[in-house]
């Protein structure tokens, strides 16, 4: 028998190939993962529904496949007989979800109308159509309006060669690209380069995750009119604590890192300046003033960029936020994070700090309305009390959304947010 | 017993119900087929069309015998042997009985036969003399029919006043016989017992007979049975009726004021009624209109989702034509087509003396519904075949739309009408126009020829008549 790709639910029709578990000559189990789907929204692993020999593996990794599509030809014999089995339900992994969604979903064009005029072609209303009963219910049959369609033969009678036109039409229609009369003039298409008259290339396709990277950004960067405030944070104390209670927090289970005390300073920071923690209601002309905090981290991970979202930052102490950050920031690279560990996010951390570099521009995760990025700590010569003295300090870009937040404001967000930072108290570290 | 677990349960074995039944076996389905008459084919078969024909066949011999007087051939006056001729119309509808209950049997619908009666939307109770029986469903056809009006008025508990029913029994030839209602069942009826000797009185409270046809296809019926009867009154009403002894005593009131006569029999014709009492369909959700009919929509379904209904019960024209072909439809939605009762054209037979028939739109419609045709017509005046077997009283005419000459409907009045109509029910539904049935050539010499010369009239070239107006192409 053949596998096929059964439905994926969430509306999902179609997926590229991952990871294949199986070759030919594998003896499975039913519900043994076959393979792993990814889509825009998630990474599935598909199970088996039968028990057999693999006789013929159809698909590879990279392949794009619909449901419906074969996948594998199972010989059932020698295994025990199996019963006809419903699809087995793939267990759905959420992976990356476009945050805004909600808020997308209004403006979304409706699909555009077929360009050319029908009018012309409209059946005077009143008479019915004029097309044999077999005609008829072909139309039916494929949700053909006949009322649309002009008949070549006598008295407008309409044959097949007229239902066959009018579907070549409309599929030509449907392929054109559109012009809505007085909307924005269409983008011209991208010009494609040759790179490889430079010399020699390579060529990767896009995976689903990154696609969706690539589109929201370029759409955060063009609807959120950007302010970054650049400021630079004293952490040698920070570091003192974090270094003098690492152990005991090690023997918590718990890793203590700058980003477990960014967030504890960040939380501290939202609740006295909440237009940071707001959202921009734009169909509404509201601004939306969260009285949670949310706090999403940006994972790198091999894939691409993830966003996990810790809930209830202000609540929980360190020690948990370290392990719940450890704990989501593994389940990130392990693409395991659910639909729902995803969403919800009030403000985003994206700390740099473990790899390198200095001050940073991050783009805002909309809807949020801001997002600090956080660089690598470095000694420097500082100014203390007139004298130079070296110190730890941390280069942090905030970039925000100045719509909803004025310089004035950022400013003295950073103020206060620099503040936390260097003034830890200690009893907030202590177990 | 046990209950009965199937597909499709249909109730009621007329040509709605035993299309449905046999239709859906044909899909695969199982089917079983709910019967209250130990007889299978409903009304059509055993008490409407079928015998109603084979009597009128019956009659119109002793009319050609007699016409044939004037042709030089002289037959003595019929001898009627009522029991035989009851005999010879029974072995008629027992062979088709019997043919659709073999029909049944080859497809594997089991038939049951009892009163079946709806304990919910998923179960039927049927019952009959050997006890109850239980059959759960996931669908349920509707197709129970109607009866004869009886108005209470009328309803003397005498036999003397029949209904259709009675009447086809046709336990004798009543001397004087007077029918109420001037349709197409006490036009039938009628014929047939002028025909047979009887003086038939025939009464109508409307100002005229067939309402529904064009009254230009009505007329040559009306000329026969001015003489054929021995009175036609219009706009009459009957406003009692008494047992009189061996007679039933009718008062009339007529525009000239009161009259009463005594008859030896009285036929009620005066329309028919759904069957719609008795079936437990209170305990589903099915709806009724005011007059008993079960609301359906274009998909034949009712307001109850397991639940269809087809044929008479499910209002519309009551003719065993449309309930098959509402068996279809409801079927095909049962069995997940897109199948809907929209742009059907359901032709209509008046199988009196001389047949009437028509489809699509009529001249009158399309006045009332000021929708501008134009009419062409072909008097069998012209028709050689016609005056061959000497009834040239007949008229074919195409209603045409000027635009498109799209034939939008048909109307024939004259000999076999109704075998003719056919070809003008497939120009309607084929969206034919007046010339694709004017280029056809039509084989001479028939009556189909009318078709086609009445179409040429439309051009202005119709070979036997002489042209009015345009000539082109």
């Amino acid at each position: 028998m053949d596998f096929k790709l059964p439905p994926l639910g969430e509306g999902a029709d179609s997926g590229t190939v991952v990871n294949l578990f199986v070759k030919e000559g594998d003896r499975i189990a039913k519900d043994q993962p076959i393979l792993e789907l990814e889509n825009e929204k998630a990474v599935a692993t598909i199970p088996s529904n039968a028990d057999g020999m693999v006789t013929k593996v159809h698909v590879k990794s990279g392949d794009k496949i619909s449901v419906g599509q074969r996948i594998l030809t199972l010989d059932e014999a020698g295994a025990a007989a199996v019963p006809p089995v419903k699809a087995a339900t793939p267990q759905l992994r959420i992976v990356e979800r476009e945050p805004a969604e909600e808020l997308e979903r209004q403006p979304q064009q409706s699909p555009a109308p077929p360009v050319e005029a029908f009018s012309a072609e409209e059946q005077k209303p009143n008479a019915s159509v004029a097309a044999a009963p077999s005609i008829r219910k072909l139309a039916r049959d494929l949700g053909i309006d006949l009322t649309r369609i002009r008949g070549s033969e006598r008295g407008g009678r309409i044959i097949l060669d007229d239902v066959r036109n009018h579907i070549q039409r409309l599929q030509r229609l449907a392929f054109q690209p559109k012009v809505t009369p007085g909307g924005p003039a269409p983008k011209p298409p991208v010009e494609r380069i040759d790179f490889s008259k430079w010399g020699p290339v390579s060529l990767k396709p896009m995976s689903p995750l990154r696609q969706v990277i690539a589109r929201r950004m370029a759409e955060n960067w063009n609807s959120v009119p950007h302010v970054t405030q650049f400021d630079d944070i004293d952490i040698t104390d920070l570091n003192l604590l974090r270094k003098k209670y690492a152990p005991a927090y090690e023997q918590k289970g718990a890793r203590l890192t700058l980003t477990s005390f960014a967030l504890r300073a960040v939380a501290c920071a939202l609740k006295k300046h909440p237009i940071f923690n707001s959202s921009l209601d734009e169909s509404a002309n509201e601004i939306v003033f969260k009285n949670y905090f949310h706090i999403g981290i940006a994972v790198d991970t091999d894939a691409g960029l993830i966003v996990p979202v810790i809930r209830d930052v202000d609540k929980k102490s360190l020690v948990d936020l370290s392990k719940e950050l450890e704990e989501l920031a593994g389940k990130a690279r392990d693409r395991k994070v659910s639909g729902e560990d995803l969403k919800g996010g009030t403000f985003t951390i994206s700390n740099q700090g473990g790899i390198g570099g200095a001050h940073f521009t991050p783009i805002v995760n909309k809807p949020e309305v801001a997002i600090l990025g956080l660089g690598r700590g470095a000694m420097k010569a500082s100014v203390r009390e007139n004298r130079i003295e070296p110190r730890l300090l941390m280069p942090i870009g905030l970039s925000y959304d100045h719509r909803v937040i004025d310089g004035g404001s950022a400013a003295r967000f950073v103020v206060d947010l620099v503040k936390e930072f260097e003034q830890f108290k200690e009893e907030d570290v202590k177990l | 017993m046990d209950p009965l677990k199937t597909e499709i349960v249909v109730v009621g074995a007329g040509p709605g119900g035993y299309a449905a039944a046999f239709y859906a076996a044909d899909l695969g389905k199982k089917v079983i087929l709910v019967e209250r008459e130990t007889r299978l084919g409903g009304v059509c078969l055993n008490r409407g069309c079928i015998p109603s024909k084979a009597l009128l066949h019956a009659a119109h011999t002793i009319g050609a015998a007699r016409e044939s007087a004037r042709r030089g051939i002289v037959f003595a006056p019929p001898q009627i042997d009522l029991q035989k001729l009851r005999a010879w119309k029974e072995s008629i509808l027992a062979r088709l009985s019997g043919g659709v209950a073999q029909l049944a049997k080859a497809r594997g619908v089991q038939v049951v036969n009892g009163r079946g009666y709806f304990e919910d939307s998923r179960t039927l109770r049927v019952e009959s003399s050997e006890g109850q029986q239980f059959i759960t469903y996931d669908h349920a056809i509707v197709a129970v029919g109607s009866k004869s009006a009886m108005p209470r008025a009328f309803d003397l508990g005498n036999p003397r006043v029949m209904t259709s029913r009675e009447a086809l029994d046709m336990e004798d030839i009543p001397e004087s016989l007077l029918v109420i209602g001037g349709g197409y069942i006490g036009m039938e009826l009628g014929t047939v017992y002028a025909e047979m000797g009887s003086q038939v009185v025939l009464v109508e409270a409307t100002d005229t007979i067939l309402a529904g046809a064009d009254p230009d296809l009505a007329r040559p019926v009306a000329n026969y049975a001015r003489k054929a009867f021995k009175e036609v009154r219009l706009k009459t009403k009957v406003a009692r009726m008494a047992t009189s002894g061996k007679h039933i005593k009718v008062e009339f009131d007529m525009e000239s004021g009161k009259k009463e006569e005594l008859y030896d029999r009285v036929l009620v014709a005066v329309g028919r009624t759904p069957n719609a009492e008795d079936l437990g369909l209170e305990n589903t959700k099915v709806s009724f209109d005011d007059k008993g009919f079960i609301h359906v929509n274009e998909k034949q379904q009712t307001t109850d989702p397991n639940i269809f209904a087809v044929g008479d019960i499910a209002g519309g024209v009551l003719l065993a034509h449309k309930a098959s072909k509402e068996a279809r439809i409801a079927v095909e939605v049962i069995a997940g087509h897109d199948s809907a009762f929209v742009d059907v054209t359901i032709p209509a037979v008046v199988f009196t003396n001389p047949e009437l028939a028509w489809c699509g739109l009529t001249e009158a419609d399309a006045e009332a519904r000021g929708i501008e045709v134009q009419v062409a017509r072909f008097s069998w005046a012209a028709s050689g075949r016609a005056l061959s077997f000497d009834h040239p009283e007949g008229l074919t005419k195409l209603i045409i739309d000027p635009d498109s000459e799209r034939i939008l409907g048909v109307g024939i009045v004259g000999h076999g009408a109704g075998e003719l109509i056919s070809e003008g029910v497939i120009a309607v539904e084929m969206g034919a126009t007046a010339k694709d049935i004017a280029l056809a050539v039509h084989p001479h010499p028939t009556l189909s020829e009318t078709l086609m010369e009445a179409a040429e009239a439309f051009y202005g070239h119709s070979t036997h008549t002489i042209a009015r107006k345009r000539v082109e192409s």
